[in-house]
């Protein structure tokens, strides 16, 4: 249920894992496969790997660190004879407990794949191991004039692999959708260990999307070590227009009426004030500490058309009651407000002692009401929420601040996330629209499915994985309800 | 024989009488490749669907979807079919709120009142399939079809974000939901695009819409075939932004006729590129396209979504004509295109920003010959790192040819299907899995 950050100084201490896993002689075949030193054991050296972004957290019996697909495959394989449970892990920015080993078992860490095996501008496709960066993976394609879409904010060090775990998002998927639009093919590692290729170079290869059925599934269907991208041509040039609110409701009242009236931004941004505050604490940029709202739309495409959408936005800010508009030209400006928007989340984990991160998302046009009664959930629990949302497609970081020296008040901001979760899915909408369900809401999957529907992506896992080694205790709820959500309806 | 009698009037009680049909006249027109089923249901809600499948189920029964029949004719020759459902009396909109850029509707509803739906508040849904005024949103979905705009805007794969799907085990299933982000669970949705009702019978989508253009247009030249290959690839890799992208070869060129403001000869290939958003983008365009491309010209304002439609029905001929499709890495697109125009008489259609080739022999043509034909662009097309579907031929044709090629990861495909459909019972093996 979100994700706490506590500075690093107050780790729950973890137990030594009351079963160990691995006997001498399996943990001598794991240092065949990947040598010695790429097989950690010594509790100081796991504990890294014992948790990621969000609250989870579980210790590892060992982490193994393989170099190639077949060295990953021969990992599996023993882990599949053995019964070991695996998770997969990048550069453990999940927020939602992904990447945390909270049944134990092996971490598998991706850092060493990190090749980008082949850059195509031809054909605009580029072929990349798990542990590429994203960010890094963009500015090689870049000099193309190329661009791989998904844009997490975590992209300065977040992984592929991990973008494709968890079907990521990011501001600019308002205007050319989500990771899995961007992927044509994978190299998957089954969790028996056996190595399947899914999809191809070309568009609609015959027989079931099993791309579009990996893509997102946290981890819990195997291990793609290789991914085939689609990119796509970097706009001719982008416009950011910043609109400064009193009132962060006038500021989703602006965003619905520039969907309303048919203008496709790249990217439309919500920060409010608790965020605001947060940022400037941080890392300074100019923004207003009064404001109540501060919303970024970044247009992108012509040049020619940039100036008059750029000036019908402005218009729109204003007739929305925005105190003050600001068409910035210079790249500068761009890039500081995009420095600005993307350290939100870390900034504000930096004012707080701790907080719990929420991504539900709702239809747009729901935004408003959404955001009048996060304000009464505030004020039932007594907790600031820092909102800071990608307004364009409805999905709300909700990030509910606390202290930990309070258990009480991390009690009381896990009901607020409950709250949350309730309020947006009574509207349609979702619990999570970037971060992944994880291993912290999988409870709440009950929320959105009804029994039949989660039986029938039971399926999906039961087929990949028949043993359930793959990221156990991952996305799908067990079949009985805790008893808190007996009778959860949908 | 009792059986079966028994299992008609079961579907008989969950429809109605008068809503199936079972007599042989009354069946014979919902032949699919020749193959008349035993019944034809016209179910009225989503749980009379699932009340016929669960029937079916039971019967052994196997069923297939219907809904306009505009595009029957794609996949293998079917099993004998038991059932047929026809989902038109689901042709309702569920869920429209123009703020939302989504719409949910039922999965008879035709593409064409579709788009009729977002069209008062200036939007659209951004697929357009060939026949869309009477083909169903789920069977294009079924089937992802889609047309040169997907090179803008996707296909249904992209575009659908929630379903409502009947599973031959007698549930009905939610996937997704009403969110155009949306990362709860698995994406289950995607099995059921673009696999011909083989796993579940989709009975209601929700989908993204995009805003109306403000402007649309369209630009064309005649080019040598090296020429168009080159003007293709800079569209492509350039900062424009078409909403398509189109390569035609001579024999498709003169089919699409007058409308062409360009004059094309034996030899040449046409390109067409697809202009839309504001009227300075497209002014813009437009002088980038005539330096790039000194012989292009504009269309006429009033011909260009003739063209596109005409366009859409030259790679989608259907009546049982030929027509084999081709999606190759999009560099190789024009030597699929060179591959298709050396056969005497061929068309192809071609879009440059998806790698897709579509291309029919002419009707004259000799069995025999096409046969041969095929299989050659079928390597070719391998060759290439791509593969070919037999879209639409005959059922001998299909069953001689083979319509899905080669398919990897069938084992694992056979499981899930399996694992979804115990019974088997979905679809009668038009998918080929």
């Amino acid at each position: 249920m979100g994700s706490d950050h506590t500075h690093g100084q107050d780790f729950p201490s973890l137990p030594a894992n009351p079963i160990p896993m691995l006997d001498r002689k399996l943990l001598k075949s794991l240092e065949r496969v990947v040598g010695r030193r790429n097989v950690l054991t010594q509790p100081a050296d796991v504990l890294v790997y014992s948790y990621d972004s969000s609250t989870a957290r579980g210790m590892p019996d060992a982490a193994v660190l393989p170099a190639a697909t077949q060295e990953v495959s021969a990992i599996l394989k023993l882990c599949s004879q053995h019964k070991i449970p695996f998770v997969a892990r990048g550069a453990g920015t999940n927020l939602s407990g992904g990447a945390a080993p909270v049944r134990g078992g092996l971490v598998i860490g991706l850092s060493r794949m990190s090749k980008v095996l082949s850059i195509d501008p031809a054909n605009q496709i580029a072929v990349v191991q798990p542990g590429v960066v994203n960010l890094q993976f963009q500015a090689m394609v870049a000099p193309h004039g190329l661009q791989f879409c998904p844009d997490p904010a975590s992209q300065k060090v977040s992984t592929i692999g991990g973008n494709i775990a968890e079907n990521a998002g990011g501001p600019h998927c308002l205007k050319y959708g989500v990771t899995t639009n961007h992927v044509l093919g994978l190299t998957v590692v089954l969790p028996s260990g056996e190595v399947r290729q899914f999809g191809s170079k070309a568009l609609d290869p015959p027989g079931y999307d099993l791309v579009g059925l990996f893509v997102g599934s946290e981890g819990t269907f195997g291990i793609a070590t290789e991914m085939t991208l689609r990119l796509r041509p970097l706009p001719e040039g982008t416009q950011v227009v910043v609109g400064i609110f009193d009132s962060l409701q006038a500021s989703g009242e602006a965003v619905s009426r520039i969907i309303a009236q048919g203008i496709v931004a790249a990217a439309l941004e919500i920060m409010d004030r608790s965020t605001i505050e947060a940022v400037e604490a941080s890392f300074p940029s100019g923004l207003p500490m009064d404001a109540e709202a501060f919303l970024l739309i970044e247009l992108d495409g012509l040049k020619e058309a940039l100036d008059a959408r750029a000036e019908r936005c402005a218009q729109i800010c204003r007739e929305a009651g925005a105190r003050s508009v600001e068409i910035g030209k210079a790249p500068a400006d761009r890039d500081r407000l995009w420095a600005a928007r993307k350290s939100a989340f870390g900034a504000t984990a930096r004012i707080s002692p701790a907080m719990l991160v929420n991504d539900a998302t709702v239809p747009r046009t729901r935004i408003p009401e959404v955001l009048r009664q996060m304000q009464d959930i505030e004020r039932k629990h007594g907790l600031r929420i820092a909102k800071v949302f990608h307004a364009g497609d409805g999905n709300l970081h909700s990030n509910i601040l606390y202290d930990r020296a309070h258990p009480e008040e991390l009690e009381r901001a896990k009901a607020a996330s409950v709250d949350i979760f309730h309020l947006c899915a009574g509207v349609g909408g979702t619990i999570t629209g970037e971060h992944g369900v994880g291993a912290e809401k999988p409870e709440y999957m009950r929320l959105i499915y009804s029994p039949d529907d989660l039986a029938a992506q039971r399926k999906l896992k039961d087929l990949f994985d028949p043993t359930g080694i793959a990221n156990p205790g991952k996305v799908l709820p067990p079949a009985k309800p805790e008893p808190h959500m007996a009778g959860a309806h949908a | 024989m009792t059986g079966i009698s028994g299992a008609l009037r079961k579907l008989g009680d969950v429809v109605g009488e008068d809503h199936l049909l079972t007599a042989t006249a009354a069946v014979a027109p919902y032949a699919v490749d020749g193959q008349p089923p035993l019944a034809v249901a016209f179910p009225g809600s989503a749980e009379e669907v699932a009340a016929l499948l669960g029937a079916a189920a039971e019967a052994k029964l196997s069923v297939m979807a219907r809904g306009a029949g505009s595009h029957l004719y794609l996949g293998s020759p079917p099993e004998p079919i038991g059932l047929i459902a026809v989902l038109t009396r689901l042709n309702q909109v569920v869920e429209y709120d123009a703020g939302d850029l989504t719409v949910t509707a039922q999965a008879g509803m035709s593409v064409g009142a579709l788009q009729g739906v977002g069209g008062g508040h200036g939007q659209m849904f951004p697929l357009d399939p060939p026949g869309p005024d009477s083909a169903t949103l789920g069977g294009i979905v079924s089937a992802n079809l889609a047309g040169p705009m997907r090179m803008r805007h996707g296909s249904a794969r992209d575009l659908v974000i929630g379903m409502r799907v009947a599973l031959s085990t007698g549930e009905i299933i939610k996937t997704g939901g009403r969110t155009v982000k949306n990362v709860a669970g698995y994406d289950l949705g995607k099995l059921f695009v673009g696999s011909l009702g083989s796993a579940g019978m989709i009975l209601e989508v929700t989908a993204r819409l995009t805003p109306l253009p403000e402007a649309e247009a369209a630009m064309a030249a005649a080019l040598s075939p090296q020429e168009a290959a080159d003007a293709a690839a800079w569209v492509v890799s350039s900062r424009l932004e078409p909403s398509a992208c189109e390569v035609l070869n001579h024999t498709a060129a003169e089919k699409l006729g007058p409308a062409l403001p360009v004059a094309t000869e034996p030899g040449k290939q046409v390109i067409l590129v697809g202009l839309s958003g504001e009227g300075v983008a497209i002014e813009r365009q437009e002088r980038d396209i005539r330096a790039r491309i000194p012989s292009s010209a504009r269309l006429d304002a009033g011909v260009v979504r003739d063209v596109w439609r005409g366009a859409r029905s030259l790679a989608y001929p259907g009546n049982g004509a030929v027509l084999l499709r081709a999606s190759v890495p999009i560099s190789s697109l024009h030597r699929m295109v060179d591959a298709v125009s050396a056969l005497d008489g061929w068309t192809a259609v071609a879009r440059a920003g998806d790698g897709l080739v579509f291309a029919s022999p002419p009707l004259e043509a000799e069995p025999a010959e096409v046969l041969r034909h095929l299989s050659a662009l079928r390597s070719r097309a391998a060759s290439l790192g791509g593969h070919t579907v037999l879209e639409s031929a005959s059922v001998e044709m299909k069953r001689r040819f083979g319509v899905w090629g080669e398919m990897a990861n069938a084992d694992l495909m056979r499981e899930l299907k399996r694992s979804y459909d115990p019974a088997g019972i979905l679809g009668c093996g038009r998918f080929g899995v």
